[in-house]
């Protein structure tokens, strides 16, 4: 579904290069469960916004559902991003000024659904949450929890074939933390493929796989299943390359 | 998607109200300043007679002697007047000036008022159009025998005769009685084309009386005279027969033949005056002027009106430069909603169109709110100062261009707004919310 061949993504200033992900492979088939973790500043961060097409990269092929992105026009991304793609956010970013089924219904609008495709779908979103009885209240007046439980509901809106979650339990609790992770097992029970950003290692051993990345490369598979644990495909940085994300004074 | 992005701006703007009121406000002042500026500029610009501006001619004779001004003069003496009449060639013609009665009616009640009058034709009815809400003008055999008849205007009809059908009834000008045969239906050209010497804005006429009656009556010239010829004018024979000019003459030519016909014959008339002694001049001539041409050579449009047309733009301009600064305050802080936006699915131009259909309201606002401010400031102006109140009447293409005009200016204002907040990476706002 997804496959990353040698991408890489270098921030260029006048001064300095800084090189975020580099030969950065990567392939995830459809209806996996993906937990993604790394040091800070490895490129998680980088890695979910190419994935999510909010970002571009520098190299590299990027295949999404057989479909070569690297060069797609902002309208054709859009479209992609809106039919394909859910995004979860780790500070939840819900518009204040919408009430949550406003928020939910934002991306359904983008996409052209009339009102009552918006209105059902809206309502089956907040269902599947546990929230549709509060669905005219403002983000304000929820805890932590329940809004990360309406951005899942807005990313699930649109039926994407995909969620991308950047760190989705890193404000909340650990109760609530434990309901969001619940409710995005669930989700991919369902059969939406889900990559998830996550510093939590015991959050990332509920995934299927774990990758870790450390200076922009993939550099461990680990497969769960049952709980135990096999490093599947040890991909290790050689010796003769330098450490990625580290800045070089451009001559 | 159109009545999404409206609803999204009109909470825009209620989040924010000091900033967007700033904005409104800005915009409309500088509407208000460009529309009264605007409406004196094109209510002073109407050509009144329409379509049929090319058919009506105003004559011009250079009829002054020598060691005496060296132009065509605006009007001509009673005797051209009187001797143009006898042109076959115009559909119609009419001689015409501007005269004053004190009015009275035979009710002892009736408090007598003093009123401008036209002397004039039959013809100025027709030619100009003058439409009639009962009877009609006098028959053309008054033309050259007068008869004490008069049309009067709808308005002195509904002061006189209480707005009734007054045809027929007896009105007393100057203390000699004149029988109504018409009364006209509301009309007033703005410009007063057909004599833009006695005061281009001011009102049409409430009475009109023949041309014929003038050497009897001796009606006086109550708008403007020029002369150039020291003579006697002691009595009223030699006001006519001298060489003052107080009249003014319009002809109505239907095709290019009939025009030319016509100024071979005015041709013909110099050339016969000159044999009189008249017309001094060696390059003395006539011309004809269609009313765009009449109101371009009388400057009816002042050149100042111009110039303080185009200040005002430039006023709008100023307050669109500060407009363009308070919108790319407002919209890059909304910089982390609209990373969201874009992350679910917005494209850059849903972005662009959400935020310039947001300026557009704004605009639209500040439209309506110009639209008030011109319409306070024309006022102003009218209350305050000598204007005419033909040019300080909100004209109605205004209603419409106000909001118009203060919406596309604000969009050009938006643009580059618009552009920034919709170009901006979304994902450098995603983790800072």
């Amino acid at each position: 579904m997804l496959s990353m061949k040698n991408i890489s993504k270098v921030f260029k200033t006048d001064l300095v290069e800084t090189h975020a992900l580099r030969d950065f492979n990567l392939e995830v088939a459809e209806g996996e469960f993906v937990a993604v973790t790394g040091p800070s500043g490895s490129g998680k961060t980088t890695f979910l916004n190419i994935a999510g097409l909010l970002e571009g990269f520098t190299h590299g092929d990027y295949f999404l559902d057989g479909v070569n992105i690297s060069n797609l026009s902002d309208n054709k991304s859009a479209a992609i991003r809106n039919e394909k793609i859910g995004f979860i956010f780790q500070g939840f970013n819900l518009i204040p000024d919408l009430n949550l089924a406003e928020n939910v219904e934002v991306p359904l609008r983008y996409r052209g659904f009339n009102a009552k495709e918006r209105k059902r779908r809206v309502q089956k979103a907040l269902e599947q949450v546990g929230l549709a009885a509060r669905m005219k209240h403002l983000p304000s007046q929820l805890s932590g929890g329940q809004q990360q439980r309406v951005a899942i509901a807005r990313a699930l809106a649109g039926e994407p074939r995909f969620l991308l979650a950047d760190e989705p339990t890193g404000n909340l609790d650990s109760m609530m933390a434990r309901q969001v992770m619940e409710l995005l097992e669930e989700i991919n029970k369902a059969g939406t493929t889900i990559i998830m950003v996550t510093h939590d290692a015991e959050l990332a051993r509920r995934a299927q796989r774990n990758i870790q990345i450390v200076d922009g490369q993939v550099c461990d598979f680990t497969m769960y299943q049952s709980g135990e644990r096999t490093i599947e495909k040890p991909h290790l940085v050689t010796g003769s390359q330098e450490p990625s994300n580290q800045d070089k004074v451009a001559s | 998607m159109f009545f999404y992005y409206l609803d999204l701006a009109w909470r825009s703007i209620k989040k924010t109200p000091f900033l967007s009121l700033l904005m409104v406000l800005a915009i409309s002042i500088g509407i208000g300043i460009t529309i009264t500026t605007l409406n004196i500029y094109q209510m002073a610009s109407i050509n009144p007679a329409g379509e049929r501006s090319s058919k009506l001619f105003e004559v011009r004779l250079w009829s002054q002697g020598l060691d005496t001004w060296s132009r065509l003069n605006q009007q001509i003496t009673y005797q051209d007047g009187f001797n143009l009449r006898k042109s076959p060639v115009p559909v119609r013609q009419t001689p015409m000036f501007m005269t004053g009665f004190a009015v009275q009616t035979d009710d002892p009640e009736f408090t007598p008022v003093l009123e401008n009058a036209r002397v004039t034709d039959r013809d100025f009815f027709g030619l100009f159009s003058v439409p009639f809400l009962y009877g009609g003008a006098w028959d053309k055999q008054v033309d050259s025998e007068p008869a004490y008849q008069v049309v009067i205007s709808e308005e002195l009809n509904k002061q006189v005769f209480a707005g009734e059908n007054s045809v027929g009834n007896t009105l007393y000008l100057n203390r000699k009685p004149y029988q109504v045969v018409g009364v006209t239906k509301t009309w007033n050209p703005s410009p007063k084309y057909y004599d833009v010497n006695n005061g281009a804005f001011n009102d049409a006429e409430k009475i009109f009386v023949p041309y014929s009656l003038a050497p009897t009556e001796e009606y006086q010239s109550w708008g403007n005279n020029q002369s150039w010829r020291n003579e006697p004018m002691d009595t009223y024979a030699q006001r006519l027969a001298s060489e003052a000019h107080w009249n003014q003459y319009w002809v109505e030519l239907d095709n290019p033949e009939q025009i030319r016909a016509y100024e071979e014959w005015l041709a013909n008339y110099i050339e016969q005056q000159k044999l009189l002694g008249r017309f001094e001049m060696p390059d003395a001539k006539a011309e004809i002027a269609d009313v765009a041409q009449w109101l371009k050579v009388n400057k009816v449009v002042p050149e100042d009106n111009k110039i303080l047309v185009g200040l005002s733009a430039l006023f709008l301009i100023v307050c669109l430069v500060n407009m363009l600064g308070l919108l790319l305050a407002k919209f890059l802080k909304r910089a982390p909603e609209i990373g969201v936006r874009r992350a679910i699915g917005a494209s850059q131009s849903q972005i662009f169109s959400q935020h310039m259909v947001e300026v557009g309201l704004i605009g639209f606002c500040g439209g309506v709110l110009g639209l008030l401010w011109a319409w306070g400031s024309l006022s102003l102006l009218s209350a305050h100062f000598e204007l005419e109140d033909a040019l300080t009447q909100l004209g109605y293409s205004m209603w419409v261009l106000a909001p118009s005009i203060a919406i596309i200016a604000a969009l050009l204002a938006g643009i580059y707004p618009a552009w920034r907040i919709c170009s901006t990476n979304p994902s450098v706002h995603l983790k800072s919310q």
